[in-house]
């Protein structure tokens, strides 16, 4: 559920980004009004997206990429 | 100058100069990699040509915005021609990205024999599909003296595989990484909140804390490559050190661009050559800041914690 939620945000974010393409791309003050404004969306969607992950990371609604192999621990040392 | 006309630079050298530079820059590099001694010294030519270049192509154009040759025709061009390289750039991430997700998602599976093994049968029996720990170091591998190194080993084959996994952690490095460029982020759009609003020394304090930002970002992920390439992890270390070294690589390559870009505009704003209304040279690098940032948000959720 956390991940959905977490692709949806990010998804999202590229809408927000996307739009602010669209208004540098127009120009002038209506197209700059709209491009401060979804980049203002963009920045907010992104700071709440991090808190959101490393709170679920806390909680253990998802887990890092931190997977170890079971085969046993060897130690090797080199002296040349 | 008149909406009927539009000006086209006459006789300019700079494109021809910066070849010049970036080629100098790759033979001595290519050179370095391979021992040349002369190798550094050509590749700092070439870093020396690029920045006078840049300091003269840059210098060409701003003076020619601020002496009022461009109309809106050519403000129009200027945006078209920033919305291309961002497609181009979107393009570029895109794959890499595309090229991780295909990797664990299907590659790396079908080695390890997912779809009744129809793909791979019999690759290597002593091959287990995991992702991250793809690098296989052949017994007796010459390590520099003295290196101890902890990795698991295949039972039965001798054969000791490294453990990027064991240096990428999410919490350390790269969760501080993630919060920095979001600062910064968070900055730059009181940097362009300023800027609308006519408040000039606003501007230039809110964007040295996002160029300082973005600095300290790059120190602390050369200190996270040191020690990624210490344990083990490097572009070698099979698919997974090959896409996380590409995708961020190429992003700590962008954010030191998008450092420098925004140092000109630092200047620039300084010069006083912005106003509220007019200032695209702002907009430009600020979305580019933008996006910069939201690869790095792709890359902390996608290759460190999803």
């Amino acid at each position: 559920m956390s991940e959905v939620l977490i692709v949806v945000v990010i998804i999202a974010i590229l809408i927000a980004l996307g739009f602010g393409l669209i208004g540098m791309v127009k120009g002038g003050k209506q197209g700059s009004d709209k491009m401060f404004k979804s980049l203002v969306v963009r920045i907010t969607l992104s700071v709440v997206l991090f808190i959101f992950v490393m709170f679920a990371g806390y909680m253990g609604w998802i887990t890092p990429n931190t997977i170890m192999l079971d085969a046993p621990t060897v130690q090797t040392s080199v002296d040349k | 100058m008149s909406e009927q006309e539009y000006y086209i630079p006459h006789g300019t050298y700079w494109p021809i100069i910066g070849s010049i530079g970036v080629s100098t820059l790759f033979v001595g590099f290519a050179n370095q990699m391979h021992g040349a001694e002369w190798g550094g010294s050509v590749m700092a030519l070439g870093f020396a040509i690029l920045v006078f270049m840049m300091f003269g192509w840059f210098g060409q154009v701003v003076n020619e915005s601020t002496n009022g040759i461009y109309n809106k025709q050519v403000d129009r061009s200027f945006r078209w021609g920033m919305s291309w390289f961002i497609f181009s750039e979107v393009m570029f991430f895109a794959a890499f990205f595309g090229a991780l997700f295909y990797a664990r998602q299907f590659s790396v599976p079908w080695l390890g024999g997912e779809g009744n093994n129809i793909f791979t049968p019999d690759l290597w029996n002593a091959f287990s599909a995991s992702w991250h720990q793809m690098a296989f170091l052949a017994p007796g591998t010459e390590l520099q003296s003295g290196t101890v190194m902890s990795f698991p080993a295949i039972p039965d084959t001798g054969i000791v595989t490294a453990t990027p996994a064991d240096v990428v952690d999410p919490w350390g490095l790269p969760a501080l990484n993630t919060a920095l460029l979001l600062a910064s982020g968070v900055t730059l759009t009181f940097a362009h909140h300023a800027l609308r609003a006519g408040h000039r020394n606003q501007i230039v304090g809110w964007l040295v804390a996002t160029i300082a930002l973005g600095a300290a970002f790059l120190g602390f992920q050369i200190m996270e490559y040191g020690h990624a390439y210490q344990d083990g992890l490097k572009l070698t270390s099979g698919i997974y050190g090959s896409t996380f070294y590409m995708l961020t690589g190429f992003h700590g390559f962008h954010v030191t661009v998008g450092v420098i870009m925004l140092t000109v505009i630092l200047y620039r704003v300084q010069k006083g050559h912005f106003t509220a209304d007019n200032h695209f040279g702002f907009e430009g690098v600020a979305w580019y800041w933008h996006f910069v940032d939201v690869v790095w948000l792709g890359l902390f959720v996608f290759v460190y914690w999803l």
